[in-house]
């Protein structure tokens, strides 16, 4: 931390900090450098007499090949999508299988899950590894953002662009503005509040983990806009984002592995079901709502600070 | 039943009046060319016409609750529209730098809106 602070001391004293208050854009030098190497490949390449017919035939031959291969590949696709038609019940037709299936959940589903919410019932627990992917799916996303988009001192590209970055974003920032933070404190309780009314309610009526963690992220997002970073940054860093929707995802798959691992084997799992109607029941579909909940609301969190200035915490900030 | 009657005609009188704002600021989205035009329009149909929508869904509702949850609506947009729109706005003023040539040709009469 302090040597960011002294970075951007030393940054401040220098040239760079008039070139930024006069607005001019002074180019990367070592991106010149790669330009005019790759002139000169270029040039050299243009030189040799036979660069240009080597490039036809290349380019003829690959033409070929890939026109070949396009249209196997069409044929092949055509073929195996017309049999699979061919296999498909007639339309209006009663399918004995889909029938099946539905009629269970409509009719054991209570019984079995112990939520009144069918849809609830049907997500998390007979198809709980579908919206454990779709969890990973976000958490994967989550990751990919920190790894393209973080500034950290130890992947400053050049301290020109990411400290102008920076200063750009003190500029900006928009949580001096008395309309917005007037906004933020009247909405953002009610917006958390309600946010946790719907993850709490997933199993007895619409609602969930997917929709409760998207209101709770938004809540989060008009917190830290109308507040600033700073404010939000005391209870939640890059560090406690990752801490918090890795234990999520961990007891998301522990749990329900021992609850699929114990209803395979013919095993009693002894998670009570409780009355179905209270906010206590459904088993295990709260606490795995609760766990979607927290995973959607740090992704959406994270997504907005990382694109708005690159960084969860505010160290980088000065 | 003379009452339901008054009551249906309120309704309609206040839906009708909301539709045609909602209509006005949908043309007015469409014409103008400007940003700030623009949102004039826009603005107009988030609160005059939400204003008459929810005032007249407010008459034809049956319950007291119904009445205190169609309020939500209103108190949301009615703050958070025009939050947006002052950020809309400000943005518009900081970063166009030919902001002024317009303000100028709307003083000179070249221009008329488009």
């Amino acid at each position: 931390m302090k040597k960011i602070f002294k970075k951007i001391k030393e940054l401040s004293s220098g040239e760079i900090m008039s070139n930024i208050l006069d607005g001019s854009t002074e180019p990367d030098p070592s991106r010149e450098q790669l330009k005019e190497i790759k002139k000169e490949t270029i040039k050299s390449l243009e030189e040799n007499p036979d660069f240009e017919a080597i490039v036809e035939r290349q380019r003829k031959s690959f033409n070929l090949l890939y026109y070949s291969f396009a249209f196997i590949g069409s044929v092949c696709l055509i073929g195996v999508l017309l049999y699979l038609v061919s296999m498909l019940p007639r339309y209006g037709v009663e399918n004995p299988r889909t029938v099946e299936v539905v009629k269970r959940y409509v009719e054991n589903g209570l019984e079995e899950t112990g939520a009144v919410n069918i849809v609830s019932g049907m997500i998390l627990d007979y198809r709980a590894f579908d919206t454990l992917g779709e969890s990973h799916v976000l958490f994967t996303a989550l990751i990919c953002v920190n790894i393209l988009l973080r500034i950290d001192i130890k992947n400053m590209r050049s301290d020109y662009e990411d400290y102008y970055t920076i200063k750009r974003d003190v500029y900006y920032d928009m949580s001096h503005d008395g309309v917005l933070r007037l906004a933020a404190f009247v909405f953002s309780p009610c917006i958390l509040t309600f946010g946790i009314y719907i993850l709490l309610n997933g199993q007895i009526s619409p609602g969930g983990g997917f929709s409760g963690g998207a209101v709770l992220g938004a809540g989060l997002i008009l917190m830290s806009a109308g507040f600033g970073f700073d404010k939000v940054d005391k209870i939640f860093t890059l560090k406690i984002n990752n801490i918090v929707t890795f234990s999520a995802l961990t007891f998301y798959s522990f749990a329900k592995g021992y609850v699929f691992f114990t209803g395979a084997n013919g095993i009693e799992n002894h998670i009570p079901k409780g009355t179905p109607g209270a906010i206590l029941s459904g088993g295990l579909i709260l606490p795995l709502d609760i766990a979607v909940g927290i995973v959607v609301a740090c992704t959406m969190f994270g997504f907005y600070s990382l694109f708005r200035r690159g960084s969860v915490a505010s160290h980088i900030n000065g | 039943m003379t009452l339901e009657w008054i009551r249906f005609y309120m309704t309609a009188a206040f839906i009708t009046i909301a539709l045609s704002g909602f209509a006005f600021a949908v043309a007015g989205v469409w014409r103008f060319d400007y940003i700030l035009n623009r949102m004039h329009a826009g603005g107009i149909g988030d609160t005059f016409s939400l204003f008459f929508l929810v005032t007249g869904l407010m008459i034809s509702a049956s319950a007291p609750i119904v009445i205190v949850k169609l309020l939500l609506p209103l108190l949301f947009m009615w703050f958070s529209s025009p939050t947006a729109t002052h950020f809309l706005s400000q943005t518009e003023y900081y970063t166009n730098v030919h902001l002024f040539e317009h303000v100028k040709k709307k003083i000179s009469g070249e221009s008329n809106g488009h």
